[in-house]
């Protein structure tokens, strides 16, 4: 019988009758493919155990996979910025609370449970890491699928993960002792009342300490109700940190308001917190600060962020040139925008360009006095 | 459309059509001079138009259908010289030289202005700055008040794109252009209400961006004019105190200005004497505390990529609070 549809004559014929043949068999062969993987996926004879390992091919091909994958894809960063101790202390806090328990660190073994993950965690006291900066954020920011690595919980916050990625490119030639300074905290006395807010003193400074790292704000003296109201945004993924999240949504309502007055209280530290930042020739840092631009309709910064105005918004003076502008290009890009107070700060921030909000950055770090804090109460 | 069912479709139209005579932003209902003078020469223009049109068709369905004699008339030298060249020189001359005289008229009375309010078009709202006689201002927003009978100079500037501004009871358009002070010179002849409009495409709220003008008798004019040039009423209940310990707290003075309080920005519009203007928003919205409230909330709804953030942040009680604060900014 001749089939003529698909071909617009009859095949007859030799050449016709093999290309007819061809074609049935390879509809054949793709039905057989859909069988054979139907079979192999209903009857769960492939064992997902993990104390199973996969074969030796199996696992080259994976990890070929892994790494074509992520050499490719870290190209879409950014280069990594410049990295400084500051850097590496605050990646170092980060990694205590939030890889530790599953890579362990130089003197500490890793829990039998983490073990006997597949694919286990690296245990990076005793492997050495062998990737790029880059290839290493991207891991840190994306996490890696089918393993226990999770994604950064701050969405878009890239910038948080590059003080990881210093501390990381220290483990491979850290020894335990080195890494136990960084462990210990500058703030023994906070520790001792209590714990948690030892915890947090680590990384923000507390008492007469600065923060770890210019990252960081200093919250001491900070207004109570703004503290608690950014915990809460934090622990529901409202205000995005990889950093803050995980810590925020660990505390209970009850701590995280204990928290917040305990900063709160806390008087502005007697000693400058790092050495000034330049003063810009211009003096436009200090104008949008106190008068703003009014041909770009930005009102003057201090005149919601400082005197008797509402306790929600935060006081400025006296946190950092870097935190001030991170903050001011988080919220103009939106990635702050998701709460009410965050919504009234985007549409100020989008109307600074770049050179501005670093001017306006270092005038209000510049002008860190401990008088203009809240008195404690 | 069957033929009896045509007196019916007509009258309709014309119900319709006249509805667009009156009104209070018509220029067909002029209350301004220059107004009326655009209007006469707006009537003048039509009718002759109409006339033309009615003589042209009926030569021309004479010289479809018309007896022999008027048709052979019809195409003759003398009717087309008369016609088709003399009628229309002395026609178009005539309308040009009213046009010209018009335009002097117009330019006269720029001459003989007796006061000056500048009045600066924003996205998308109006900063209208009364100069008074002894040399200060006074800042307002979104209402131009005007005496009757007397000339004033306005001078129409832009901070940000073009806008235009136009008040058809009163005059004609003129553009608002950034870097550039244009005047156009107004009277009114009446007492009353009226409504000007932004009449240049400025941006997606330009539909939302019109004003309020209130012409008055002179000395009603001066007497407002010392009431506005004043500061800012206080407080009267201790619910409006209240709104405006909340006004302040929340950093409102950062971009609004209230005479005679520390608040003393300029990115938005001039608070001191709100509660006595016809509407808010740039007539957008009637001058009410909800509609305060409704603003304050979510005014990207009203007036969408507008300047102000949305206060969603207030608490129902603070927000009665202000809204009836600057309800009582009369």
């Amino acid at each position: 019988m001749a089939a003529s549809a698909p071909f617009g004559r009859p095949m007859t014929g030799r050449r016709s009758t093999r290309r007819r043949y061809m074609l049935r068999g390879a509809a054949g062969m793709l039905v057989l493919a859909m069988v054979a993987g139907s079979v192999f996926a209903l009857s769960g004879a492939y064992n997902v155990a993990a104390s199973v390992k996969h074969f030796y091919i199996t696992d080259r091909l994976i990890k070929l996979v892994l790494w074509r994958s992520i050499d490719l894809h870290s190209h879409e960063l950014a280069k990594a910025p410049a990295t400084d101790a500051s850097a590496i202390r605050l990646g170092a806090r980060h990694y205590l609370t939030g890889c530790m328990p599953c890579h362990g660190a130089p003197g500490r073994p890793q829990s039998p449970v983490i073990t006997g993950m597949y694919p286990a965690p690296p245990n990076f006291g005793e492997v050495a890491l062998d990737w790029q900066d880059e290839e290493l954020a991207w891991i840190v920011f994306n996490g890696l699928k089918f393993t226990g690595m999770p994604h950064w919980p701050g969405a878009d916050r890239i910038d948080e993960v590059w003080p990881v990625v210093s501390f990381l490119q220290q483990l491979p030639s850290m020894s335990p002792a080195r890494f136990d300074t960084y462990a210990r905290t500058g703030s023994e006395g906070e520790a001792s009342k209590n714990p948690t807010l030892g915890l947090c003193a680590g990384c923000h400074g507390a008492g007469g300490s600065p923060p770890v790292s210019a990252a960081v704000p200093p919250l001491h003296g900070q207004s109570e109700a703004y503290l608690l109201r950014a915990l809460e945004e934090y622990a529901g993924n409202r205000r995005q940190s990889g950093m803050m999240e995980p810590v925020a949504a660990a505390l209970s309502a009850s701590e995280r308001q204990e928290l917040a007055s305990a900063f709160a209280a806390m008087p502005a530290p007697a000693i400058p917190m790092r050495a000034a930042p330049p003063e810009t020739p211009t003096g436009l840092g200090e104008t949008i600060a106190k008068s703003g631009l009014r041909e770009r309709n930005v009102a003057a910064c201090l005149s919601c962020h400082e005197g008797d105005r509402s306790p929600h918004f935060p006081k400025l003076r006296g946190l950092s040139k870097a935190y001030i502008a991170t903050q001011l290009r988080l919220f103009g890009s939106g990635v702050r925008g998701d709460t009410p107070y965050g919504r009234i700060m985007q549409k100020v921030a989008q109307r600074l360009d770049a050179e501005e909000i670093e001017t306006v950055a270092a005038y209000l770090e510049r002008t860190l006095t401990a008088t203009t804090r809240r008195a404690p109460p | 459309m069957k033929l009896r069912t045509l007196p019916r479709t007509l009258t309709g139209l014309a119900v319709i059509g006249l509805a667009g005579c009156g009104g209070v932003q018509s220029s067909l209902d002029p209350a301004g001079v220059e107004a009326r003078e655009i209007s006469t020469l707006f009537w003048t223009v039509t009718i002759v138009g109409l006339a033309t049109t009615f003589l042209v068709t009926a030569c021309l369905l004479l010289a479809l259908y018309g007896p022999h004699r008027i048709r052979s008339r019809l195409a003759g030298h003398a009717t087309i010289l008369a016609l088709g060249i003399a009628l229309p020189v002395l026609i178009l001359s005539g309308l040009l030289i009213y046009g010209l005289v018009l335009m002097q008229a117009g330019q006269a009375r720029s001459g003989r202005a007796e006061s000056e309010i500048t009045i600066t078009g924003k996205q998308w709202w109006w900063r209208v700055a009364y100069h008074l006689p002894d040399g200060s201002t006074a800042v307002s927003a979104n209402e131009l008040r005007l005496p009757v009978g007397e000339a004033v100079a306005l001078h129409l500037e832009s901070e940000d794109v073009i806008h235009s501004f136009w008040a058809p009871r009163l005059g004609g358009k003129l553009d608002m252009i950034p870097g550039r002070t244009n005047t156009l010179t107004v009277e009114a002849s009446e007492a009353g209400l009226s409504r000007a409009q932004c009449a240049e495409y400025c941006g997606g709220a330009h539909a939302l961006m019109a004003m309020d003008v209130v012409t008055m008798a002179k000395s009603d004019y001066e007497a407002w004019l010392v009431r506005e040039a004043g500061p800012a009423q206080a407080p009267a209940t201790e619910l409006e105190q209240r709104g405006s310990e909340v006004f302040f707290a929340y950093g409102c003075g950062s971009c609004h200005t209230i005479r005679g309080t520390e608040a003393t920005g300029v990115a938005g519009p001039d608070l001191t004497h709100v509660g006595s203007r016809h509407s808010l928003g740039a007539a957008t919205l009637a001058n009410t505390p909800e509609a305060f409230a409704a603003w304050l909330v979510s005014n990207q709804h009203v007036k969408p990529q507008n300047l102000m953030p949305e206060y969603e942040v207030l608490s129902d009680e603070e927000l009665r609070a202000v809204a009836a604060y600057l309800d009582g900014l009369e």
